[in-house]
């Protein structure tokens, strides 16, 4: 099990790039596990359910969210 | 008729000045909107009036297509460059000299005289001091902006934010951290609103904006209070308006009857290499989020940016870095955000696109004039920003 990616210093923007450049290289049922601050979780991993992707999260400190999104 | 107003301060290549001609060229031919274009040159840009490589492009422009050429007067002297282009270039304008206005005050008649009605006016500054003489011209700017009536705005972007660590005291060199608290105070004094902000991201990379353990969230260190820390979202937001905005390598295009209800659509030139310098990204990311923003956004690799697009990007795993050209497939899906690449540019180096990006569209000079005028065509103010 590889440790969670810390995306929590990368802006909205970036992240929503860095995710969408991960779900392409991602297999079908597979999920990636990253940590990402309140403000990610609500503005750039949240709108990925609309589109198709499984997401869930769970807090692992203040203002820090484990986040899987799956495929 | 437009008002468009351009200023360079970095050295101007032939390159770019030839594509300029051209394109301007096949603007007026295609039945283009008239230009009533003036070109303001300071700093290293001055030397392109006098080298041989490029002084008749400026002289064709002038003369042939009637574009105003200015430059700044005291630059002109501190390069050694006043008498040269006093007695070889009577077709350019000296600002600074007895029967002109000085240069900056000039600027920023031009861009008003565009945005009319404007009570504010904004520079991106991208280089930090005292590496690159921008941080003067941005101080010199937002001061004519102050002494024009106008509130001043300030976004540092990439380098630029150094601009805000505090206890600045150069030996040599104008201080432009007290230069900026004093354009401030004298903008409160006035009555005017200065809005000064330094991107968060390009903030905590290079250590102004740390985490604070106790609480989770990030903070200011070592930055004088006169600038905000802001996500650039929030400091794009301030694109949305009408006002003029400018950076050392720009452009404002303001068609007459610009109607105010539409959003200024912003044009950013990928012009560097993808990755020893972070313009390329910085490019690309601002480009992002003010698409994201709701900015109508054209992103033009050109010149030296068509790299970006050439061969296929690998980072190594010891490494970390975007992969500009992973960041560039991800995005073509993002509403209000096209991406387009020079083909001139691509012939001129014998190099051509990526299999993965033969989709992205290849301008001709005539096809980026069709593409630069296209929001002024639609009354729209626009924007153009080198990276």
């Amino acid at each position: 099990m590889t440790e969670p990616m810390d995306f929590t210093e990368l802006t909205c923007t970036n992240l929503m790039i860095k995710l969408k450049i991960l779900l392409n290289k991602l297999p079908q049922g597979d999920a990636v596990a990253f940590f990402a601050t309140r403000e990610q979780v609500d503005n750039t991993c949240s709108p990925f359910s609309g589109q198709g992707y499984q997401v869930s999260w769970d807090q692992a400190a203040d203002n820090r969210y484990l986040v899987r999104l799956g495929k | 008729m437009a008002v468009s107003t351009f200023l360079f301060c970095d050295l101007v290549p032939a390159e770019r000045l030839r594509w300029v001609a051209e394109t301007l060229r096949a603007s007026a031919r295609t039945g283009g909107v008239p230009l009533g274009t003036t070109v303001y040159l300071t700093g290293d840009a001055l030397y392109s009036l006098v080298d041989a490589r490029t002084r008749d492009f400026w002289r064709m422009l002038a003369e042939r297509d009637g574009i105003r050429i200015v430059a700044d007067g005291d630059e002109l002297i501190l390069h050694g460059l006043r008498g040269f282009v006093a007695t070889g270039s009577p077709w350019v304008t000296v600002a600074g000299s007895q029967e002109d206005a000085p240069f900056w005050q000039s600027l920023v008649s031009s861009l008003v005289s565009g945005w009319k009605g404007t009570k504010k006016a904004g520079f991106l500054l991208c280089e930090g001091p005292y590496m690159s003489r921008a941080t003067v011209y941005m101080v010199r700017f937002l001061s004519a902006v102050q002494g024009g009536g106008l509130s001043p705005e300030l976004y540092t972007y990439l380098d630029g934010v150094h601009t805000l660590h505090n206890g600045q005291r150069p030996s040599e060199f104008e201080n432009i951290g007290r230069a900026i608290a004093g354009i401030s105070a004298s903008a409160v004094q006035a009555g005017r609103e200065p809005w000064f902000a330094a991107c968060s991201r390009c903030a905590t990379a290079r250590g102004y904006y740390q985490m604070n353990p106790g609480t989770g969230f990030c903070e200011p260190a070592s930055a004088i209070e006169e600038i905000a820390i802001l996500p650039l979202k929030e400091i794009l937001s301030r694109f949305s308006g009408n006002l003029p905005i400018i950076s050392s390598a720009s452009g404002n295009v303001v068609p007459d009857g610009r109607r105010e209800d539409r959003v200024p659509p912003l044009v950013v030139f990928i012009a560097h290499p993808p990755y020893c310098t972070e313009w390329t990204f910085g490019g690309l990311s601002l480009a992002l989020a003010a698409a994201m923003g709701g900015i109508p956004t054209t992103v033009i690799f050109i010149e030296d940016g068509v790299y970006a697009l050439h061969g296929t990007h690998e980072v190594p795993a010891n490494d970390k870095v975007f992969n500009v050209q992973e960041m560039v497939a991800v995005t073509t899906d993002v509403p209000g955000l096209e991406y387009f690449v020079h083909g001139p540019s691509l012939d001129d180096r014998g190099i051509d696109l990526s299999p993965g990006f033969v989709t992205i569209p290849r301008l001709r000079n005539e096809d980026l004039a069709r593409v630069l005028w296209k929001a002024e065509n639609d009354g729209a103010a626009s924007r153009l920003i080198f990276f």
